[in-house]
């Protein structure tokens, strides 16, 4: 294979400006540790709020933020800035080992003591937001630690599974979690897969990226065709190539 | 680069800056040339290959026929297109060779006078290079994986053995002895490696997903073992606390200074640990494919900044750089999986092995043919055309004028 640009290391960088504006092909966005904080922001609006109707806060997931960015260690060390400073929580969803769903923590908060009202686990949710959530960026707690450190009681406990904002993850121990989030994993992976159908059943199992965004959607698919899209490319479900007509997506079988 | 040439020559800069640039450049480059080409001896795939570390001129290869063969690599014909002899072979007609397929082979570090082949029929035999017969013959009870010699050890010769069973043996060279053992893994041990920095530190990787450190000196059990989430215990479902992936540990490298370790794991992941406190880095490389039961045996460049990785993936070998985890590039070229690949430090190459019993020798490509070699030009120039130096040929005028 020839290759007709070869690869130049940086230190041999000799950089050539452009006088045309016009792109061909597929166009890469322009990237800046600051812009990870839009990226989450664009990929937050096209969750889809209403099918929920507005019980859910918006979740993205931590892969679809791969598909944008292409420095995936800076992206990640973003994120933890971010966990650090308390503005962003993240979710172990279930379904998969490596898929972490990212919500803001003002968001959730909202939504979920939006939830709570009148019920009588308010007090305890309340109290269990102000104490944990902002101070632990863990993902689980273990029993120890929420007896001992955070003065949890049983009955507590019992009540903050109840209003879903822990769930159970083995004997002893819970993940943090989002409430009435069954729906959203339930239409995600029906979605995930009715797409990626879409993409494997196209004529050598490669579409272009702008033409199935154009597609219309069966009644499998909930969310947005770009949400989707962000998330199967971000999971390396299916390989994104540069092409003279755009992004293609090919179906990677593995 | 000729600023760069100016700059050393008046000191400005290291003379190492200059020699990294350069290096990084060739890697860079790398390209399969049709000059060069590797003697094909091997009629099944090509599990295993090692470069002696003395002169980079040797290459040892184990196929998964039990085959093992010599090549030379270095090129003294004087002209251009070159294929890698082989200097000798262990074949099938051997009163000696291996029953069954070698997992692994390396030189002995110090010279090309002896090396080590281990295989699945369950031993590991340390060859006479000059006879081509083994000197010792270790017996083992399980296939065995992986071995290691380490590459700077003066007051020990050990090499240590990963096979079916979970604890890792420790044989010397020097007496023969196998009591040394390893204890502390859960199942079979796919991958040793000695670190290229401490004579002492060594680390494994076994199937039961965790990657262990060890000071052979101490009585004790390991180091440390690797975690993936560095202690938080938060971030995995529970069982699996205290692994380095979430499957499958098949292959390890450390880097040339000995400072990090690569692991790669079937979970299709592969991660970067600082050696001295076992923290993952959390470089993040994507999605590496992985699907070797076997060990994997994958290189990291030496000389070059940044530095890369090169890890078989699929049929085409993946060049990763180091320490931001960015996928430059894919060699594409073999035509089956790929298993093993090793890097040249001294000439910027890497040779990789594969299923289709193939060795492609991956050369950096060269600069365009400057002015001064135009002398075949000349003879094979158009009709009427003067060796003119391209710089001031006319490009304006036409030839109707």
């Amino acid at each position: 294979m020839s290759r007709k640009r070869a690869l130049i290391s940086d230190a041999f960088n000799l950089k050539k400006r452009r006088n045309g504006t016009e792109q061909f092909g597929a166009t890469a966005a322009e990237e800046g540790p600051a812009d990870i904080k839009s990226s989450l922001e664009y990929l937050m609006t096209l969750f889809p709020r209403k099918l929920f109707n507005d019980a859910l806060p918006q979740i993205v997931l931590k892969h679809q933020l791969y598909s944008i960015h292409s420095d995936r260690t800076l992206v990640d060390k973003e994120l933890n800035k971010m966990r650090e400073r308390g503005d962003l929580l993240m979710f172990q969803l279930g379904f998969d080992a490596e898929a972490f769903g990212l919500v803001f923590t003002s968001d959730y908060k909202a939504k979920v003591l939006a939830g709570e009202e009148g019920k009588t686990t308010q007090p305890t949710v309340e109290r269990f937001l102000e104490k944990v959530v902002t101070v632990c960026t863990d993902l689980s707690f273990t029993k120890d630690k929420m007896l001992k450190e955070f003065l949890f009681t049983d009955s507590e406990i019992t009540q903050l599974v109840k209003s879903g904002v822990l769930t159970v993850r083995d004997a002893g121990s819970w993940w943090l979690s989002i409430p009435n989030s069954g729906k959203f994993t339930k239409y995600f992976i029906k979605g995930r897969k009715a797409v990626l159908n879409m993409v494997k059943k196209s004529k050598y199992g490669e579409v272009l990226k702008a033409e199935i965004e154009e597609r219309r959607t069966n009644s499998q698919v909930k969310f947005h065709m770009k949400y989707h899209i962000h998330d199967i490319v971000g999971a390396e479900l299916v390989e994104s190539i540069p092409t003279t007509s755009g992004t293609l997506l090919r179906f990677v079988d593995s | 680069m000729l600023g760069f040439l100016t700059a050393r020559r008046a000191g400005l800069d290291d003379p190492l800056r200059l020699r990294r640039a350069e290096s990084t450049r060739r890697v860079l480059g790398l390209q399969l040339n049709p000059d060069r080409d590797v003697d094909r001896i091997h009629g099944n795939g090509i599990n295993t290959i090692d470069i002696e570390a003395v002169e980079g001129r040797y290459m040892l290869s184990g196929g998964a026929d039990g085959v093992i063969v010599i090549y030379d690599l270095e090129n003294f014909s004087g002209k251009l297109q070159y294929t890698c002899k082989a200097v000798c072979t262990i074949g099938r007609s051997s009163r000696y060779v291996h029953k069954f397929s070698v997992e692994t082979v390396q030189w002995y570090p110090y010279d090309t006078g002896m090396f080590v082949s281990s295989s699945f029929d369950k031993t590991m035999k340390v060859w006479d290079t000059e006879t081509l017969k083994p000197a010792e013959v270790f017996q083992f009870e399980g296939n065995v994986y992986c071995h290691h010699l380490s590459p700077v050890a003066r007051k020990h010769s050990l090499i240590a053995v990963g096979t079916t069973n979970p604890k890792i043996q420790l044989c010397d060279l020097k007496s023969g002895s196998r009591i040394h053992i390893l204890q502390g893994h859960r199942a079979e041990v796919l991958s040793v490696r000695w670190s290229p920095r401490y004579e002492h530190i060594l680390a494994t990787a076994s199937a039961d997903s965790k990657v262990k450190v060890w000071d052979v000196r101490r009585a004790s059990g390991s180091l440390f073992t690797l975690d993936q989430h560095n202690g938080d215990k938060s971030k995995a479902s529970s069982e699996a606390v205290n692994t380095a992936h979430n499957g499958r540990v098949n292959g390890l490298c450390f880097t040339g200074d000995g400072l990090y370790l690569l692991t790669t794991g079937t979970d299709d992941r592969m991660r970067l640990w600082n050696s001295a406190t076992g923290e993952n880095t959390l470089v993040n490389y994507g999605k590496v494919c992985n699907e070797s039961r076997k060990r994997l045996q994958f290189t990291v460049s030496r000389g070059c900044s940044p530095e890369f990785v090169f890890v078989p993936c699929g049929s085409s070998v993946a060049v990763y750089t180091l320490h931001t985890g960015e996928l430059v590039t894919m060699l594409r070229g073999h035509y089956n999986n790929v298993d093993c690949c090793e890097f040249h430090p001294d000439y910027q190459e890497v040779y990789s092995g594969g299923k289709d019993c193939n060795i492609l020798a991956w050369v950096p490509v060269l600069r365009p043919s400057g002015v001064e070699e135009d002398s075949d030009h000349e003879v094979k120039g158009a009709a009427g055309q003067s060796s003119v130096n391209p710089a001031f040929q006319d490009e304006w005028s036409s030839d109707e004028d």
